[in-house]
């Protein structure tokens, strides 16, 4: 049964790709369906006028004798076979109609009369079916039950949907059913057409059955089940029947279903519907009980359940069935559209192919022509010609013989004269002309001869013409294309190509070398793949070098001439992100990279992983693409972590993700600019730990850097130039000297941080009586007394309003505020006065204290 | 009888009520329990105590001021609108109580009470301006506006200063924060001091130093408080040696009392010089109120 279901269902698959008005019907009829219950799609391929139109039709028609019939044939009920009846009572009328219209046998008109019979035969079925559906139901469990008639629906749809794809719809070939059915039903021995039809569809027959019967198998008689198995011709009698009812058990079943799919659930669930206090559900017996019977009657034994969890466990079965039926008829639009695809593609190749035919045919019979008159008038010039000759030979004869007979003549004259001397006298002369006329050769030789020459007709170029038609010829040079965005890697490139429709290539030979500027492209190796497709993948390439391709098309005529070049770049090496030198703040982040890549890449693109309890490394939450240079000024939300990566990015495609680097937006985060260091100043490993072991040194001693402070032993931080708010901490020994504060990026090397009018800072020193703060710009310090010395100096810079503000954290006590504003960007800057350690803190969120100033 | 009275006492009356800044800067009198006497007082009410409870600071101005002076030449209002405090500006003594003497002298009697409660006849029964402003001046605060009576802070100006700082350095705790503008620092050092707490506290030199900034520093039990001073360096006072800012930062260093000391260049002891940095000292105070 599978089997055969499976077969038909491939066989007649084809169908609903040709017919597109089968294909779109899914969704509309599945749209007016019960909600739930989609196993009424059996309806996929029925549109709803059909569904209406139906049952008027034999009412409309005047036949009444259909609506008796069908009658008749639900009385009966049970079994079908003993319906048989019914189709010969319907012979006669068709018999009569078919007299009155004065139809005759016709093999086209059998096809549809043959499907008018099973719609009509459907019609009956279909009224049986849907009255068996209420008995199997009661009779079997509801599940497989339910589940029966949505496969059966499946296939079935595409059984029946090439027949109406090909004919009249259904109502009209109903007519021609009335007229034409009792040749066909009722002699069909005699009836020669009657075999032709079942040669015609076997499939369909031995098939269709299957699948149409399949809601009935459950319930039918077992003649009925047994009938695809046969061959005999009476039994094929029954099947267009059987596959009628198929068509128009869509129609029936679905009306019938429609009204009965509420009851239909209840009747399955409660089949005793007299037991109404039935309330458990006797899983042994797969029937709903009364608890009664589990305590008392024949399931006293049996595993039961409650009534309501039956039906739930019952609905989710059904509920998983309809899914997968679902999934089914997915699967199979897809198929189906599929098919269509295919469908379509077959008919225009076929419809080139019919064209080049066509026209290489039509090119042969030309030549052909061509041929057949060049000959004939060949052969007409040569017929002259010799006719000719011919002619002039028999003229120039005949003047001979003239010439000849006038001689006897004369020379009888002369025979006639007695006379010796008159004889003498007049025969010199004729002696003298015989004898010139007999010196005179006479040409007795034909001088054409009667058969033609023997000329040999060459075929050479119609054999070649003709062979053409199949074989190829050499491909064109292909088409290379320019790169396309994003196909490369760093070590391999994509390469496509085209070739001219007509040309047919066994393979192409794609040849490629680097692009060098140093060496001589001569001197470039040059290597060639070989290529099935229009594209290759190229692989163990250098990164971020330019190479040129080539290709040409191969196949046995011959190879193609060689496309243009085309230079295709690899994607870049990742660049390298430069860890030390990133900086960061509340609101953005700094970072910096090394190129990574000896030749100069198109841009970066900078790629963003916000974390969120230090996962989500992998997702990319922003990236920002179209950097020119080799650091960004990333804008980020305060208080979160973010990997940062950088890709370059060049014609090829982005390289591969640089290491990351995990920013931090809690607090300003900058790094000390060792080159600004002093020679006498140290940062020691943290990095944000400076130190000075001695004051006096020999100036000319010391390694001064270039761009470092040679006079205060100060250093510079590397802060992000960003607007906001930046705090950072310092903490210092209480009898330390020291000089906090920023500075521009430029401060006099050789000056005093707050000495000049590019730092302002705050100086500690320790005098005999007591210790004294500075806070110094331009050389100047307001007078301020601090009683308690500050261990830890926190450091507030307000881009916003201007200010630099310092505080003593442990007392939370505002110390000094320089207002701005500052021209530029500034940078911390930290100098020692004592030998002696200052340590600094950054990255760090602002005390509480601090932010309400 | 004795509620009625009471009750009576604390009945204020609205003597002036000016918007500015959004708030209202108004006056009222009463009559003070602690003085025996009608008090006026300036109060400023930022728009912010329409819709809740707002921290005090309290303003005690110098000598000879009335409640006047701060509210009409500080221009505190716009910084006190901007952070919401309630500003309240007592007078500097009780007035018209018809003491022998009162009237003689700048800087004793009227216009001079150096927030002290006086020990010596015939100023011990109204001259009582501590305990005015350490106590019934709060409970009035709380009981007819919208006051926070758990924060408070202090603040003043020269004789003010002086108060200031003994109230905050007297009642650990109570005040948030203290700043001073000129403030005299170590009374029982100068003049005005010795004339003032003569008069009012007798010959006992202990019992001055229970009024005295710089004395009462060594003894305050720990550093919670920040105390921010203002001094101008051309301050004809400062030189004249009434104030004494060093005996009082000396002190402070010594006990580890947090103080930030300006000296500000070029200004005398005048009003101008309060404006110039009485927002400094509204932020100060803020800092500590709003936390």
């Amino acid at each position: 049964m599978e089997s055969e279901f499976l077969l038909s269902s491939d066989t007649d698959a084809l169908g609903p790709v040709t017919d597109p008005s089968a294909s779109i019907m899914v969704p509309e009829s599945s749209g007016y369906e019960p909600e739930g219950f989609t196993f009424y799609h059996m309806d996929l391929y029925e549109s709803k006028e059909r569904l209406e139109i139906f049952p008027d039709e034999p009412v409309g028609r005047g036949n009444g004798d259909l609506g008796e019939t069908s009658k008749e044939s639900t009385e009966p009920g049970e079994d079908f076979c003993s319906s048989d009846p019914n189709p010969y009572d319907l012979e006669k009328e068709v018999d009569e109609l078919a007299k009155l219209y004065g139809l005759d046998d016709d093999t086209e008109i059998e096809q549809e009369l043959l499907r008018g019979t099973k719609a009509m035969a459907g019609i009956l079925q279909s009224k049986e079916t849907s009255s068996y559906n209420k008995e199997a139901v009661a009779a079997e469990s509801y599940a497989p039950e339910s589940s029966s008639p949505v496969n059966s629906a499946q296939p079935q749809n595409h059984t029946q949907s090439p027949e109406e794809q090909s004919s009249s719809p259904v109502n009209g070939a109903q007519l021609q059913n009335h007229t034409q059915s009792p040749e066909e039903q009722s002699s069909s021995p005699v009836n020669g057409t009657q075999p032709h039809n079942h040669t015609q569809s076997p499939e369909e027959q031995s098939s269709s059955p299957v699948n149409g019967a399949q809601p009935q198998n459950h319930m039918q008689s077992p003649e009925e089940q047994t009938l695809p198995g046969e061959d005999s011709q009476d039994e094929s009698q029954h099947l267009p029947n059987t596959t009628a009812a198929d068509e128009l058990l869509n129609q029936a079943c679905s009306k019938e279903e429609l009204r009965s799919s509420g009851e239909q659930d209840d009747q399955s669930i409660q089949p005793n519907s007299e037991e109404e206090d039935a309330d458990i559900y006797c899983a042994t017996c797969k029937f709903p009980i009364r608890a009664f019977d589990k305590l008392f009657g024949a399931h006293k034994d049996h595993e039961v359940t409650q009534l309501a969890n039956a039906v739930t466990s019952a609905k989710e079965e059904i509920h998983k069935s309809m899914c997968k039926l679902e999934e089914q008829i997915t699967q199979m639009e897809n198929f189906a559209s599929h098919l269509e695809e295919i469908f379509s593609t077959v008919e225009e190749n076929f419809g080139r192919q019919e064209q080049n035919f066509e026209m290489h045919y039509d090119e042969v019979m030309q030549t052909l022509a061509q041929r057949y008159e060049e000959k004939v008038e060949a052969l007409g010039e040569e017929k002259k010609q010799k006719l000719e000759a011919l002619y002039g030979q028999l003229v120039s004869c005949g003047e001979n013989l003239d010439i000849c007979k006038e001689l006897m003549e004369t020379i009888q004259e002369v025979y006639k004269d007695k006379e010796k001397a008159d004889f003498i006298e007049a025969a010199v002369p004729v002696v003298d002309r015989l004898g010139e006329f007999l010196k005179k050769d006479i040409d007795l030789e034909l001088s054409a001869l009667p058969d033609f020459g023997d000329r040999v007709i060459d075929f050479a170029d119609i054999q070649q013409l003709m062979d053409s038609i199949n074989t190829m010829s050499a491909p064109s040079a292909p088409v290379i294309n320019p790169q396309a965005p994003n196909s490369a890697t760093g070590t391999s490139v994509r390469i496509c190509w085209g070739l001219f429709s007509d040309d047919t290539v066994e393979f192409y030979q794609l040849y490629y070398k680097q692009v060098s500027d140093d060496t001589p492209s001569e001197e470039q190796a040059e290597l060639m793949l070989k290529v099935k497709e229009t594209y290759c993948t190229v692989m163990n390439l250098v990164p971020n070098t330019q190479y040129e391709f080539w290709v040409s098309a191969l196949n046995a005529a011959g190879i193609s001439p060689v496309s243009e070049r085309a230079v295709y770049v690899t994607a870049p090496s990742p660049p390298i992100l430069k860890r030390k030198e990133s900086r960061s703040c509340e609101n953005a982040a700094l970072v910096c990279w090394e190129s990574g890549n000896m030749n100069p890449v198109d841009s970066y693109t900078v790629e963003l992983s916000k974390l969120i309890n230090g996962e989500n490394g992998d997702i990319i939450t922003e990236s920002i693409v179209g950097i020119p240079n080799c650091e960004a000024l990333i804008q980020l939300q305060p208080g979160q972590s973010y990997l940062i990566s950088v890709r370059a990015v060049n014609m090829g495609g982005p390289s591969e993700r640089s290491e990351p680097i995990s920013i931090h937006t809690t607090g300003t985060y900058f790094y000390l600019n060792e080159d600004t260091a002093h020679p006498l100043l140290s940062v020691l490993e943290d990095g944000l730990t400076i130190a000075c072991s001695e004051i006096e040194s020999l100036e000319c001693d010391l390694p001064f850097r270039d761009n470092g402070f040679t006079r205060c032993i100060a250093i510079l931080g590397n802060m992000i130039p960003f607007q906001g708010k930046h705090y950072w901490e310092v903490e210092v020994d209480e009898n330390m000297e020291y000089r906090v504060g920023v500075a521009f990026e430029n401060t006099h090397r050789h000056g005093y941080l707050g000495a000049n009018n590019s730092s302002w800072c705050m100086r500690h020193i320790v005098t005999p009586a007591r210790h004294k703060y500075e806070f110094l710009h331009s050389g100047t310090t307001p007078d301020i007394r601090i009683t308690v010395p500050p261990k830890r100096i926190g450091i507030l810079l307000d881009y916003e309003s201007w200010k630099l503000s310092f505080f003593n954290l442990d007392i939370a006590q505002h110390l000094y505020t320089f207002e701005g504003p500052f021209q530029h960007y500034v940078h911390p800057c930290f100098s020692l006065e004592k030998p002696g350690k200052l340590r600094i803190r950054n990255g760090i969120a602002m005390p509480t204290s601090i932010t309400l100033l | 009888m004795n509620l009625l009275k009471k009750a009576e006492n604390m009945a204020l009356k609205q003597i002036s009520s000016n918007k500015c800044f959004e708030g209202f800067q108004k006056v009222f009198e009463h009559d003070s329990v602690e003085l025996k006497c009608k008090m006026r007082f300036g109060i400023y009410l930022p728009p912010k105590a329409e819709i809740g409870k707002c921290p005090v600071l309290y303003w005690l101005s110098g000598l000879t001021c009335t409640e006047q002076n701060f509210i009409t030449k500080s221009g505190f209002h716009q910084a006190a609108s901007e952070h919401g405090l309630i500003v309240v500006a007592p007078d500097t003594s009780p007035r018209g109580c018809n003491i022998e003497g009162e009237d003689e002298s700048w800087d004793f009697g009227t216009g001079a009470g150096f927030y002290v409660d006086a020990t010596e006849e015939p100023w011990k029964t109204n001259y009582r301006m501590y305990s005015y402003i350490k106590d019934e001046l709060p409970k009035l605060i709380k009981a007819n506006f919208p006051a926070d009576s758990e924060r408070m802070s202090i603040f003043g100006h020269s004789m003010g200063g002086h108060g200031a700082l003994i109230l905050a350095l007297k009642n650990p705790g109570k005040y948030k924060s203290v700043s001073a503008f000129a403030p005299i620092c170590n009374p029982v050092q100068c003049p005005w001091g010795k004339k003032a707490f003569g008069g009012y506290l007798g010959s006992d030199l202990t019992q001055w130093e229970a009024y005295d900034a710089t004395h009462l520093v060594k003894s305050y039990p720990d550093s919670h408080l920040d105390i921010l001073i203002d001094q101008g360096k051309d301050d004809q006072f400062l030189s004249a040696g009434q104030l004494l800012p060093d005996n009082f930062i000396a002190a402070c260093t010594e006990r580890k009392i947090p103080v930030v000391f300006r000296l500000q260049q070029g200004y005398d002891h005048s009003y101008f010089f309060i404006a110039t940095f009485v927002n400094d000292h509204i932020r100060h105070h803020a800092k500590y109120l709003n936390a």
